[in-house]
């Protein structure tokens, strides 16, 4: 493929971050509510305000770009998927409003999210476990226990979950799947059981 | 004039309509990604198609959760769900408008295309041919989630479209499938599809 002017790459990967952001809201949110949790609640929130900014930090990128008038509808598309992506966000957000409003979800709500086989979990990396100090490309979580790492709390610091980063002890991973791979990665995460070689 | 289809009341447990309307609302952002990622006016097509499915549901599941209200306890007790279904909506909002650029030929450019392929690698549509080890077979006896990590959350059977099918459904051929799963197992998965791939390993 021919290398992609500059302005454009960096366009295209605030738009896949927009689009990762507003994903990981929607599987918080429905999980805030399914613990009826306050944390994850305020955490979704949290993310509505990132996004915001992204967002907008992607239109004035999209804007500033220079692009051609011929080009016009392909930078259209870009700006329609933008608003997307904070359409979800938001939707996500109302979910998570509540919690936050002290609601207690109705019982109707526990027993639809938990009819939907997917789960969100959070396991905390622990200094024995297999995991530290490898990068997510090594670790290959999703083959492993098919479970997909949506996000990485390191401290106050929340980290995409790209190929390269490399797990510390300590980090809280967030991420979704099967119930029974939610177990695999537990034990991973604790040092329970270990990567194979 | 622009006809949209009466909506009568129909006694429906409100339970059955919010899962519906989560499933399918998260099916059709996939779709609509896929439909985006791989220019296909028939996936947009069929976004727009549920797209009228949620709204209808999101009608009938007002009007059950006013019924089921008695008093001020019930209605703080529902109303949450009431947020909830119209967050569904939203989400389905959203899906469609993705269908409407592919429909509309406002066009996704392929660098886009790329990028989001990186995401989406995770999901496949592919149709299931007759030669497939597949065709017969019941979702439950298949096992795919455990044996391949893929797991399908929709089949689109002719005009229908089961979304979610449960263990007891059996692959037809020609049966579209979609599917979710890691990079590896999408493979295998498609193989399978087409006929390619003859034997389900564990």
């Amino acid at each position: 493929m021919a290398s992609p002017k500059r302005p454009f790459k960096k366009i295209v990967d605030k738009l896949v971050e927009l689009k990762d952001t507003s994903e990981l809201m929607m599987d918080l949110a429905y999980s805030s509510l399914l613990l009826n949790s306050h944390e994850l609640a305020e955490e979704v929130q949290e993310l509505e305000e990132h996004i915001d900014e992204l967002h907008t930090e992607f239109e004035l990128l999209v804007l500033s770009s220079g692009f051609k008038r011929k080009e016009s509808k392909d930078f259209l598309g870009l700006i329609r998927l933008g608003v997307v992506t904070e359409k979800i966000a938001d939707a996500a957000a109302e979910i998570a409003g509540v919690v936050l409003r002290g609601l207690e979800p109705h019982p109707v709500l526990k027993l639809v999210i938990e009819e939907a086989e997917e789960t969100v979990t959070r396991v905390q990396v622990t200094r024995k476990s297999s995991l530290v100090n490898k990068t997510l490309r090594e670790i290959q979580i999703p083959e492993e226990t098919g479970m997909w790492v949506l996000s990485i709390r390191r401290g106050k610091k929340r980290i995409r979950p790209k190929p390269g980063v490399v797990i510390k002890a300590g980090d809280i991973l967030i991420a979704s799947g099967y119930a029974e791979g939610e177990e695999d990665l537990m034990k991973l995460a604790s040092g329970e059981t270990v990567l194979p070689a | 004039m622009v006809r949209l289809e009466k909506i009568e009341y129909k006694p429906m447990p409100v339970r059955d309509l919010l899962v519906e309307m989560k499933d399918i609302s998260e099916l059709m952002i996939d779709l609509a990604y896929s439909a985006a990622l791989f220019h296909s006016r028939e996936l947009a097509e069929d976004v727009l198609e549920l797209e009228e499915h949620v709204d209808t549901l999101a009608y009938l599941l007002d009007m059950n959760a006013m019924l089921a209200a008695r008093d001020a306890e019930d209605a703080e007790a529902l109303v949450g769900v009431s947020v909830v279904a119209a967050a569904a909506n939203k989400i389905s909002d959203a899906a469609a408008d993705i269908a409407a650029i592919v429909l509309q030929e406002i066009g996704i450019h392929p660098i886009v295309r790329e990028a989001f392929q990186k995401v989406e690698e995770r999901l496949a549509r592919t149709e299931v041919k007759p030669i497939s080890i597949l065709v017969g077979q019941r979702l439950g006896e298949l096992e795919l989630a455990t044996k391949i990590g893929v797991d399908i959350i929709a089949i689109r059977r002719e005009k229908k479209w089961i979304i979610n099918p449960k263990e007891d459904e059996a692959v037809h051929k020609e049966d579209v499938l979609v599917a979710r799963g890691a990079p590896l197992g999408i493979e295998e998965f498609k193989g399978l599809a087409d006929g390619t791939v003859r034997k389900l390993e564990d």
